[in-house]
C-alpha cells in the first residue's frame, strides 16, 4: 500500500518538546502517506498526544519541522499556520465542542469565518457533513443536550467540513462510555475506507488490527517500535506492543 | 406633615431629572467599562509579557485609588491638561467607566479562566487566528458568565455615580441636597432619594437577569 | 441585541454632548446653591437668590449671557481656574488666601458672622469659647477658616466641625448632634425662618463679599465691577434686599 517512491503527505522531522523541565518528545520524525492510517499506542505520558498536537503547532515543538505536500511550514508566519492548520483536521478527547453554538453552527462557524462562504452556503455544507456522520436531525442541539458519542461525531463533522488533508485523532473515544464508542469508530471506519489520510492515538485494539496500515507503539517521548499490525500484534510474537496490549485487554475486559 | 409632603411632591420632578442623569451616566460608565474590561481582560489572560504587565498596571491602578481622588485628579488635572473642556457628567462617566474597566477585566478574566482550554485549540485547530478564536469562540461564553458578575458591578457603579455631585453634576445626590439646602427636610428627602437609588438597583438587576435568561444556552450548566 | 443596546446608547451620548456643544456662548457663573438666600435652587428647579437675580440684572445690562451651574463649594475654585465657571457670585468672602488666587471685585455686600442654636437652647455665644462643646462650620469658607485660626491661637475649648453646606450643620444643631452652628448672618436668617432655631449673637469679623475671576480675565472683572456700580444705584437693589434679605 505505501510506496516509499511518493512523497509522504505529511513529514514530521524531528520533533522535541520539553515541559516543566521534562522531555516529553525525543526527535520523533514520521511519514504520512496518502491514504494512510496510522495508529499511535502505548502507555499514557508516553507522548502521543503532545506528539499529535505539535503536528499541527498547538503545542510549539522545541525542535524539528512539519512539511505538509513537501511544503515547510513556519509557525511564526500566522497566516501561512492558519492556512496549514484549516488543512489538518483535529479531533480531541474530549470533543472540545463550542458551548454555546448548536451542532449546525459548531459545524458551520469556521466555514463562515475561516472561509468566507455565505451563511447558506455554510448551512448546506454543515448539513451534509452532519449528515455523512449520522446526525442530519441533530443541527438545533446544543452540545450540552447530546450524548459523547453524538458530540465527537459533531466535532469529527466540524472537522471534515474544512476539507482536511490529514486528520489527527486523540484517543477520540477514550471519553465514552463503552456503549457509545462503536457509532464512532464506525464513523472514523468509513472515513478510513474512503481513503483518508489519518493518525491516531487509541487503545482500541480490534479496530487497530482491522484498519490500521502501520502501528506505531510510543513510550517516554520515543516511536519504540513500528511496523504493520499483523506482525506487532501477532499471536506469540515477543514485541512491547503485543505485552502492552494484552496488558489493556485484561484491564478493559476486552474490547 | 402637610409641609413635608408639599415639599416631596415640589422636589420630586426636579429630583427626578437627576435620575436621568444618574442613569445616563451609568449607563455610559457601564459600556465604557464593558469596552476597556474585555481587552483588559484578554491582555491579561492571553497577551505576552509586557501587555500583561501593562493591564495589570491599569487595573492596579483603577483599583487602588478611591473614586473621590480619581474624579477630581481627572476632572481637574488630566483633562485640564488634555484641553478637554468636558462637562462634569461626562467627566464623572468617565472615571466612573475607566475605573469600572478595570473591574469588569476582573470578572471577564474569571469567565474567560472558567472555560476550558480545549475550545481555543479547537478553534485554532480549524485555522481560526487567535484573535478570531477569543472574539467568536471565548468572549461570547465568557461574556454571558459574566452577566452575574455584571449586575453586582451595575448597583456598584450606581452608587460610586452619587460622588459625581462633588464635580457639580446635578445628579440624584446633588439635586437632593440642594432641596433640602432651601426646604431644611433633610431626612425625607435623602429617604426618597434612596428610595430612587434602590428601584434603579432593582430594575437594573431585573434587565440584567432577563438579559442572562435570553442569552442562555440550553442545557448548559457551567 | 447588545449591538442595538450599544447602537441606541451612542446616539444618547451624541445628543448629550451634541447639545452641551450646541449652546451658545455665555459667561457660566458657578453658585454653591446650598447657600439660600444668595444662592440656591428654587421649586421649579432654576438657580435663584439674591446673587442669582443680581447677576441676572448686570448681565441684561451689561450685555451678556449668563448660565448660573450649581458647584460644590469645595471645589469651587479649582473649578474656576479649570474654567470649567468663568466667575464666581455667590456670597464669597474676600479674603488674602482667596486673593492670591483669583481676582475680586468690590465688596458688593456685607455680612457678620453669626452662630446659630437651638430654640429653647441657654447658650450664648461668648460662652462657647471655654466649653467642651461641639461648633459645626461649612468647610472651605472664610469663616470656618477664621474659627480654627483663632482657636489655635487663643487656645478655645470646643471643637470644630466641618459639614457640606450650613444647611446640613444647622440639621445637625437639630439634631442635638453639635451644641451650635457658625455662619454667615443671610443664611442663619433663612434658617430661622424655617426651623427651630435662633441666632445666640456673633463672633469673627464682618466678611465683605466679591465676585471671582480668573486673574487674566480682567475684561471681564471690569464689567462686573460696572454692573455692580449700575445695580446700587438703581431702585432694584433696595428691592432684592426686601426680597431675599430682610
Amino acid at each position: 500500500m505505501q510506496t516509499n517512491a511518493k512523497t509522504p503527505l505529511m513529514r514530521v522531522h524531528g520533533i522535541s518538546k520539553s515541559l516543566g523541565g521534562r522531555e516529553i518528545l525525543k526527535s520523533i520524525s514520521l511519514n504520512l502517506y496518502e491514504g494512510e492510517m496510522k495508529v499511535l499506542i502505548g502507555p499514557s505520558g508516553g507522548g502521543k498526544s503532545t506528539l499529535l498536537q505539535c503536528m499541527n503547532y498547538l503545542i510549539a515543538p522545541d525542535r524539528g519541522h512539519i512539511e505538509l505536500l513537501g511544503q515547510h511550514i513556519d509557525p511564526g508566519n500566522h497566516r501561512e499556520l492558519c492556512l496549514f492548520r484549516q488543512q489538518v483536521g483535529m479531533i480531541f478527547q474530549d470533543f472540545n465542542l463550542f458551548d454555546h453554538l448548536c451542532a449546525l453552527d459548531n459545524v458551520s462557524i469556521a466555514l463562515r469565518k475561516v472561509r468566507g462562504m455565505s451563511k447558506k452556503q455554510a448551512r448546506e455544507r454543515a448539513l451534509s457533513e452532519l449528515d455523512r456522520v449520522g446526525l442530519a436531525d441533530k443541527g438545533h442541539l446544543y452540545p450540552a443536550e447530546l450524548s459523547g458519542g453524538q458530540k465527537q461525531r459533531v466535532s469529527i463533522a466540524r472537522a471534515l467540513a474544512m476539507d482536511p488533508k490529514v486528520m489527527l485523532l486523540d484517543e477520540p473515544t477514550s471519553a465514552l462510555d463503552p456503549e457509545l464508542v462503536s457509532e464512532v469508530l464506525a464513523v472514523i471506519r468509513g472515513l478510513a475506507q474512503n481513503g483518508m489520510t489519518m493518525i491516531m492515538a487509541t487503545h482500541q485494539m480490534g479496530f487497530t488490527r482491522s484498519l490500521a496500515d502501520e502501528v506505531l507503539f510510543m513510550q517516554e517521548g520515543r516511536i519504540i517500535e513500528q511496523g504493520s499490525p499483523r506482525v506487532l500484534l501477532a499471536e506469540g510474537s515477543k514485541t512491547r506492543t503485543l505485552d502492552f496490549c494484552s496488558q489493556i485487554l485484561d484491564v478493559e475486559g476486552g474490547v | 406633615m402637610h409641609e413635608t409632603l408639599d415639599v416631596l411632591m415640589d422636589a420630586l420632578p426636579y429630583v427626578l431629572q437627576g435620575a436621568a442623569v444618574t442613569i445616563v451616566a451609568v449607563i455610559g460608565a457601564m459600556f465604557l467599562g464593558l469596552f476597556i474590561g474585555v481587552p483588559l481582560a484578554v491582555g491579561q489572560v492571553y497577551g505576552g509579557r509586557l501587555i500583561r504587565i501593562l493591564c495589570g498596571l491599569y487595573v492596579w491602578f483603577f483599583r487602588g485609588i478611591p473614586i473621590l481622588v480619581l474624579l477630581f485628579l481627572f476632572y481637574f488635572g488630566l483633562f485640564t491638561l488634555l484641553g478637554l473642556n468636558l462637562s462634569a457628567v461626562v467627566a464623572a462617566t468617565i472615571v466612573l467607566g475607566m475605573t469600572s474597566g478595570a473591574y469588569q477585566s476582573q470578572i471577564f478574566r474569571g469567565s474567560i479562566l472558567s472555560l476550558s482550554r480545549g475550545q481555543l485549540k479547537a478553534a485554532q485547530a480549524l485555522g481560526m487566528s487567535n484573535a478570531m478564536a477569543i472574539r467568536t469562540i471565548i468572549l461570547p461564553q465568557a461574556l454571558r458568565l459574566s452577566i452575574p458578575g455584571w449586575s453586582n458591578e451595575y448597583s456598584i457603579i450606581l452608587k460610586d455615580s452619587a460622588l459625581a455631585f462633588v464635580l457639580g453634576a446635578s445628579e440624584i445626590m446633588a439635586r437632593t441636597h440642594f432641596v433640602a439646602s432651601r426646604t431644611y427636610q433633610h431626612l425625607p428627602l435623602y429617604l426618597t432619594a434612596a428610595v430612587m437609588y434602590f428601584i434603579l438597583t432593582w430594575i437594573g438587576l431585573i434587565l440584567l437577569r432577563s438579559l442572562e435568561k435570553r442569552v442562555r444556552i440550553k442545557g448548559y450548566v457551567h | 441585541m447588545l449591538q442595538r443596546v450599544a447602537f441606541l446608547f451612542a446616539i444618547l451620548v451624541c445628543l448629550t454632548m451634541g447639545t452641551a456643544l450646541a449652546q451658545d456662548k455665555a459667561y457660566i457663573n458657578g453658585i454653591d446653591a446650598n447657600y439660600p438666600p444668595f444662592a440656591y435652587i428654587d421649586q421649579s428647579g432654576k438657580p435663584s437668590g439674591f446673587d442669582v437675580d443680581a447677576v441676572d440684572w448686570i448681565a441684561a445690562k451689561m450685555g451678556f449671557q449668563v448660565k448660573h451651574v450649581p458647584v460644590d463649594w469645595d471645589g469651587i475654585i479649582p473649578n474656576l481656574l479649570a474654567k470649567k465657571i468663568d466667575f464666581i457670585c455667590s456670597g464669597m468672602s474676600i479674603t488674602e488666601e482667596r486673593a492670591q488666587k483669583v481676582n475680586f471685585s468690590n465688596t458688593y455686600w456685607e455680612v457678620k458672622n453669626v452662630l446659630i442654636a437651638k430654640k429653647d437652647s441657654d447658650l450664648k455665644a461668648e460662652d462657647i469659647y471655654d466649653k467642651d462643646i461641639t461648633i459645626g462650620m461649612q468647610a472651605g469658607t472664610s469663616e470656618a477658616k477664621w474659627m480654627a485660626d483663632e482657636k489655635e491661637k487663643q487656645g478655645w475649648k470646643f471643637t470644630i466641625k466641618l459639614y457640606d453646606s450650613s444647611p446640613m450643620a444647622t440639621e445637625d444643631v437639630l439634631n442635638g448632634r453639635i451644641a451650635a452652628a457658625g455662619m454667615n448672618y443671610p443664611p442663619a436668617r433663612d434658617a430661622e425662618k424655617k426651623k427651630p432655631v435662633k441666632i445666640i449673637g456673633s463672633f469673627g469679623e464682618i466678611e465683605e463679599f466679591g465676585a471671582a475671576v480668573r486673574k487674566e480675565d480682567t475684561e471681564l472683572l471690569e464689567t462686573l465691577n460696572k454692573g455692580f456700580e449700575l445695580l446700587m444705584a438703581d431702585p432694584y437693589w433696595d428691592e432684592l434686599i426686601d426680597k431675599y434679605l430682610n
